[in-house]
């Protein structure tokens, strides 16, 4: 079964003076089980409103989402997701501690186990020294890192993050890599949006590219590194004992390497030079 | 559902309305010594200031805990998260509720131990002829608690079309005075004093009279200062009532509710 399955989806909202703004324009989108999906583009392109759309805290104008084969307009369809709102809140009269075993009983935890998940997600998102305090108190990279963990403490099958390292110290964006990691090393599915290329890179299994609310591309995140590599970086050691970098086009890498055999140069290191991913971002969306 | 119940009268406890509230309610050490002012009927002065004074601050917590509660959450964005859970539109709605009518009962019994000590000092140095029946006290402030329950679920609706806190507070506050009346006015369009008022003003009445809510019924205070009998059918009539008006409200604000986007 598909972890999320979008068909036809279409958001309108009303916009000003009887106007209306197509946010989302008949988005279609399959992300399996056990995919870490990045959902990739620049503000205001629609990412949120699909998430939202997905959540059920919005109405669809056309078109429909599925969580694990359940409509999205059922609360049952979120049982086995952990969801991360973009600019998370909470409620603030309540400790960070509080809040994470509400959300375990809303989803039926029992007792013994909720509180041992909640001590470790607690510790491991670096709240625990501030579990007791309300959350009325907490910064706003403590306020995202409870909204993680409350996403995190039920262990689901399905992980909705909506800028997951948004608000963190490059401490806590390293943790949030980890942890996706971890998820998919565990089989998990995680469907998160960014704008930040570097971090689709190192976690990702595919990326959807979507922009002023249509889905440009979807790939994989290794054909796309493999595509972009355009040559290499060749750092030799002549007869005489200097050294160079030479920079070799991809196509000539082979006849390279048996010429320097003939000129008795050796070769010390042979690196990629790749088009990255910020760059096939930019190309898809200033198309 | 009763997580979101617990959560809600956790949030009351801790907000600073109640608290401001709770200083409201320590009028009560004022009553026996204005009511000893007045040197005649001292009980039942201090009788009838305590039932008013309750009866003023369940409003005030009717008014500002149920017109504010949806909307609070919605404003400060507390919906994307918890109705992101597993948790329905319906059963958020009218956990939300639950919380907040089951805190108004539970500070009308807080409050009416209160009176019942500020009554009782008071009868104890000033006798009254006629006996203070305390039952009919507590079942006169638990009407008056019910009343206000109700006025709670007309917050509610309120808070469902509403994006503002401004429709629910002023709306209820409105349905509560305009409640109040509904009785009066509707007898007096069917009496033959209204003979000059146009039938349309009579028609407008009378739907207004079946449509908004009674609150008339639910005034017990005069039985409770007089020991008067109460009315035991009336109540009973005035009990199923209240279920079905609250019922009706309940079920239109949750269908409205599972309907509303959050942006
Ligand atoms: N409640 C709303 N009313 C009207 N228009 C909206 C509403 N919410 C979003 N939009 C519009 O829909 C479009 C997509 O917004 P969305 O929040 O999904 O963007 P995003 O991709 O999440 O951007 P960001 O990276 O800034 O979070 C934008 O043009 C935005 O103006
Ligand atoms: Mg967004």
């Amino acid at each position: 079964m598909n972890a999320i399955e979008i068909t036809g989806l279409y958001k309108q909202f009303p916009g000003k003076r009887m106007t209306k703004v197509d946010a989302l324009k008949g988005l279609d989108l399959t992300i399996a089980a056990g995919e870490v999906f990045g959902f990739l583009g620049p503000n205001g392109a629609g990412k949120s409103t699909t998430i939202k759309l997905v959540m059920g805290l919005l109405r669809p104008t056309s078109g429909r989402a599925q969580i694990m084969g359940m409509d999205s307009n059922q609360a049952e369809s979120r049982r086995h997701v952990g969801y991360l709102p973009e600019n998370p809140a909470f409620y603030d009269y309540l400790s960070a501690e509080e809040y994470i075993s509400f959300v375990g009983s809303q989803f039926k935890m029992e007792a013994a186990l909720l509180a041992q998940r909640s001590e470790d997600v607690l510790k491991r998102l670096d709240l625990w020294d501030a579990r007791k305090r309300p959350m009325r108190g907490y910064s706003k990279g403590m306020v995202q890192r409870v909204g993680l963990a409350q996403a995190l403490v039920h262990d689901p099958d399905v992980y909705i993050l909506d800028e997951p390292m948004s608000g963190l110290d490059p401490i806590g964006r390293a943790l949030v890599k980890d942890i996706i990691f971890d998820l998919k090393a565990r089989g998990k599915c995680v469907f998160f949006s960014t704008h930040i290329t570097d971090d689709v890179e190192k976690v990702c299994d595919r990326v959807g590219v979507i922009n002023k609310g249509e889905l440009l591309v979807v790939e994989n995140v290794e054909t796309i590194l493999q595509r972009g590599v355009q040559g290499y970086s060749v750092f030799v050691m002549n007869p005489d004992g200097a050294k160079e970098e030479l920079f070799i086009e991809k196509a000539h890498l082979q006849a390279f390497i048996q010429q320097s055999v003939v000129n008795q140069q050796s070769i010390e290191k042979i690196e990629p030079r790749r088009k990255d991913m910020e760059a096939f971002f930019l190309e898809i969306v200033a198309q | 559902m009763t997580t979101i119940i617990r959560i809600t009268l956790k949030g009351i406890f801790r907000d600073r309305v109640f608290q401001g509230i709770m200083v409201t309610a320590c009028a009560f050490l004022l009553i026996p010594v204005i009511a000893s002012l007045s040197m005649r009927q001292v009980t039942e002065l201090s009788l009838t200031l305590s039932l008013s004074l309750i009866s003023f601050i369940l409003l005030l917590l009717a008014v500002f805990l149920g017109g504010t509660s949806l909307w609070k959450d919605i404003e400060r964005r507390y919906t994307f998260s918890v109705l992101g859970l597993p948790l329905s539109r319906q059963s958020y709605m009218i956990g939300r509720f639950g919380g907040t009518a089951l805190f108004v009962l539970l500070a009308a019994a807080v409050l009416g131990v209160a009176a019942f000590a500020v009554v009782s000092y008071s009868s104890a140095i000033y006798p009254t002829d006629r006996p203070i029946v305390w039952s009919t006290m507590a079942i006169c402030i638990l009407f008056d608690a019910l009343k206000y329950i109700l006025l709670i679920a007309v917050a509610f609706l309120f808070s469902t079309v509403s994006t503002s806190f401004f429709l629910p507070v002023f709306g209820t506050i409105a349905t509560f005075l305009a409640g109040g009346v509904t009785q009066q006015v509707f007898e007096f369009v069917n009496s033959p004093a209204s003979k000059a008022l146009s039938p349309l003003v009579k028609k407008l009445a009378t739907i207004l009279y079946y449509l908004l809510p009674n609150f008339g019924a639910f005034d017990l205070k005069v039985n409770a200062i007089y020991s008067l009998p109460l009315p035991f059918e009336g109540l009973l009539l005035t009990a199923a009532y209240f279920v079905v008006y609250v019922g009706l409200l309940l079920s239109a604000a949750a269908t409205i509710f599972s309907r509303r986007e959050m942006r």
